[in-house]
């Protein structure tokens, strides 16, 4: 069985028929899956930028589970393994794939982005190469973790976070937090987040921000907020990474960031922008863009393992997988406010 | 080294091109610092007219910039040692040099990184408060002045200052030998950024113009394709098409030599996924454009503020003949105030006007 996405707003549990499993492929039994996001905007509005649900389609891509079949040729997994699973198949017969840069793949096969089915099912089956063993002590619900939190190592990555970059994080959601762990764990220095949410900013406090600021919605504010993440962090920002994506905040980012200075763009929530781009580009501050991430769950579970990233805190609401509780889930996932990560337990 | 007055200048007076007000300029006397240890005196023999100086005659300002009291204008120049500082070894009277106008303060952890060119104590000529070098002479750094080989003319010389602008930026887009180029403007910025990228081995380059004549320039300096574009922003999907179909291949780095909400719009819709877009010109301060879509195929957007250590390899490339700079010289004039006026007037005009050299 699985959650199907049938129309706006209507989720409906019923059958999938799996394919056949493949030489290199598992069978999995999906234990645990958080939604996201795109997962909600798939169902609010039956589309997500240029990915539009035509038909009915499996939803969700956060998960990890256990293996229950191994094809032919797998030789690093066997039956009982706990994996947590990489959402994207990509072509590797491109050009971008053979340079390393496979989630730019043309040809990308992604869990719930229209036409490919999701995996909030009892069972997927799926490339063995994108199913990682947990360590013993990294539960299920922090595999299933690994799939947001590897947006944020792939932003770290991209922006070049290290033990002297500053980091000023706006956004303190989902995302936001994810990258603030991950910018710890790659030994950012000073970490400044923003938000208009002062319970979300109470978070992002307990999981190690150095300072909060709580900020409008309104672009005459903006000047005077710059201000405040630059005295809030006290020295020049290295870093800035936009987990909003609106035109205050790129417009925040443009303005606070040093010369010199990368403003990584994660947020995704416009599709034209009015930004002071210009002067930015004149000072050599340089915006990187993130689709997704690459070779992170080696890098996710062993932060996981040592205890360098606690995820658990994130994960603050749990549901069961059942008519009822998928609605519920769905519901209070978009609702947001206190729900940071609405997680099933399959 | 000598006394005051006249003696400082090896006996004449010094005569400079003076931005006293909007749209007037008046060669003046120019009274010089006296020479430190490790400056050179330099007598000024080419000097090139940039759109920031013509920008500066009109308003009197660029950007955050202003000029609040007279200021010489000119910043592309090139020279002859007249005299030396005590400590400086490495050049003598006589030496033909090309000089890079900006002085870094090399204190701040910019400088120290590597980074001068984003140095906050930098002092640049003719971006006030500091003086230009459209000058019989000037006082600077021995270490700011690179020797021309014998075979590069001054002129060329000179050209080094915009050309290093496009060198930059080819240097911080990584442009190469596997990356095919996009150049928006076929300007004197364009064109130059068009010379470096194929001295960069970039394997094609296609660059885009509203201007037939501006286009057949770059067509005669190397461009492998030309495309006329509008103005009009409702043109801009139907030019990503005939980009692409000019450049055959992927479009994997686009250099923005114009810098307004258009040209951004198609570099960031026409540039590959995983490719970089280099903002060079500035034309609009606050654009509209479609960031987000690009950011989520990793097009990442790069900035350049003039240059860092580009004069070694931009007098290599003349050198070598990787590039000739001379065609984009189309206007020249002599240091008289007619001919000052005239030359302002001749570049701000653009056009058939590539780049304005003054000889002296």
């Amino acid at each position: 069985m699985a959650a199907w996405l049938l129309g706006v707003q209507t989720l409906r549990i019923q059958p999938y028929q799996l394919p056949p499993l493949g030489p290199h492929d598992v069978k999995v039994s999906i234990k645990a899956l958080g939604i996201c996001g795109s997962d909600v905007h798939h169902f609010k509005t039956m589309r997500c930028a240029n990915f539009i649900v035509k038909k009915p389609m499996v939803i969700g891509h956060e998960c990890a589970g256990i293996i229950e079949a191994i094809g032919s040729e797998v030789k690093n997994l066997a039956p009982g393994d706990r994996v947590a699973l990489e959402p994207g198949i990509s072509c590797s017969r491109c050009n971008l794939c053979k340079n390393g840069r496979y989630n730019l793949c043309r040809e990308m096969r992604f869990f719930g982005s229209p036409p490919t089915n999701g995996s909030l099912a009892n069972k997927v089956v799926h490339p063995a190469s994108l199913c990682y063993k947990l360590p013993e002590n990294v539960s299920l619900e922090e595999g299933a973790m690994c799939e947001p939190l590897s947006v944020g190592v792939h932003a770290c990555r991209r922006a070049q976070v290290g033990p002297e970059t500053t980091v000023l994080i706006l956004g303190a959601g989902p995302i936001g937090l994810i990258t603030l762990l991950a910018a710890r764990a790659f030994g950012a220095p000073r970490v400044v987040m923003t938000d208009v949410d002062e319970s979300r900013l109470a978070i992002a406090k307990s999981l190690g921000a150095d300072e909060l600021i709580q900020v409008s919605t309104e672009m005459k504010d903006a000047s005077e907020e710059v201000v405040n993440v630059q005295t809030a962090m006290g020295s020049g920002i290295d870093v800035t990474f936009d987990c909003v994506g609106y035109n205050k905040t790129m417009t925040t980012a443009l303005n606070a960031t040093r010369s010199g200075g990368k403003v990584c763009l994660i947020g995704l929530a416009l599709s034209e922008m009015t930004i002071p781009l210009t002067p930015a580009a004149a000072r050599e501050v340089d915006v990187i863009g993130i689709f997704r991430y690459r070779n992170t769950w080696p890098l996710c579970l062993d932060f996981l393992k040592t205890g360098k990233i606690d995820v658990k805190p994130l994960i603050t609401h749990r549901f069961k997988f059942t008519q009822e509780d998928v609605d519920a889930a769905f519901e209070t996932s978009a609702r947001g406010g206190n729900a940071i990560k609405c997680m099933f337990n399959l | 080294m000598g006394s005051q007055g006249d003696a400082k200048n090896g006996g004449e007076e010094n005569m400079a091109a003076w931005l006293v007000a909007v749209n007037t300029l008046k060669i003046q006397p120019f009274e010089l610092p006296s020479l430190g240890p490790h400056d050179v005196r330099v007598r000024m023999k080419a000097v090139g007219i940039c759109g920031s100086d013509v920008h500066y005659l009109k308003t009197l300002r660029c950007a955050h910039f202003v000029v609040e009291e007279p200021m010489v204008i000119g910043h592309e120049c090139a020279g002859i040692i007249e005299e030396i500082g005590s400590e400086v070894t490495h050049l003598v009277p006589g030496d033909r040099v090309a000089l890079e106008p900006g002085i870094s303060c090399w204190r701040c952890s910019y400088c120290k990184q590597g980074s001068y060119n984003l140095c906050p104590e930098m002092k640049f000529f003719a971006t006030p408060p500091v003086h230009g070098s459209l000058a019989n002479q000037v006082v600077h750094p021995a270490d700011l002045c690179f020797k021309l080989p014998d075979d590069i003319s001054l002129e060329e010389g000179a050209m080094c200052e915009p050309l290093s602008v496009g060198v930059h930026a080819c240097r911080r887009a990584n442009v190469g030998p596997e990356t095919n180029v996009l150049i928006m403007g076929a300007g004197p910025i364009g064109l130059v950024a068009l010379l470096a990228a194929r001295a960069f081995g970039a394997p094609r380059v296609v660059i885009v113009d509203v201007d037939e004549f501006r286009l057949s320039v770059a067509k005669d300096l190397g461009a492998s394709e030309t495309v006329q574009v509008s103005t009009k922003a409702e043109d801009v999907a139907g030019e990503v098409d005939l980009i692409k179909k000019a450049m055959g291949e992927a479009v994997d780095i686009t250099l923005d030599c114009a810098g307004f909400t258009k040209t951004m719009t198609t570099a960031l819709n026409v540039t590959r996924p995983g490719g970089k877009v280099c903002l060079v010109g500035m034309g609009h301060n606050e654009m509209t454009v479609p960031l987000t879509p690009a950011a989520a195929r990793e097009v990442d957007v790069v900035g350049v503020f003039r240059y860092k250590n580009t004069w070694p390899l931009c007098i290599d490339f003349l050198r070598s003949g990787k590039i000739d700079v001379k065609p984009l010289i189309t206007h020249r004039f002599g240091f008289s105030q007619k001919e000052v006026e005239d030359a302002f007037e001749t570049s701000a005009r653009g056009g058939s006007a590539i780049k304005v050299m003054f000889n002296l």
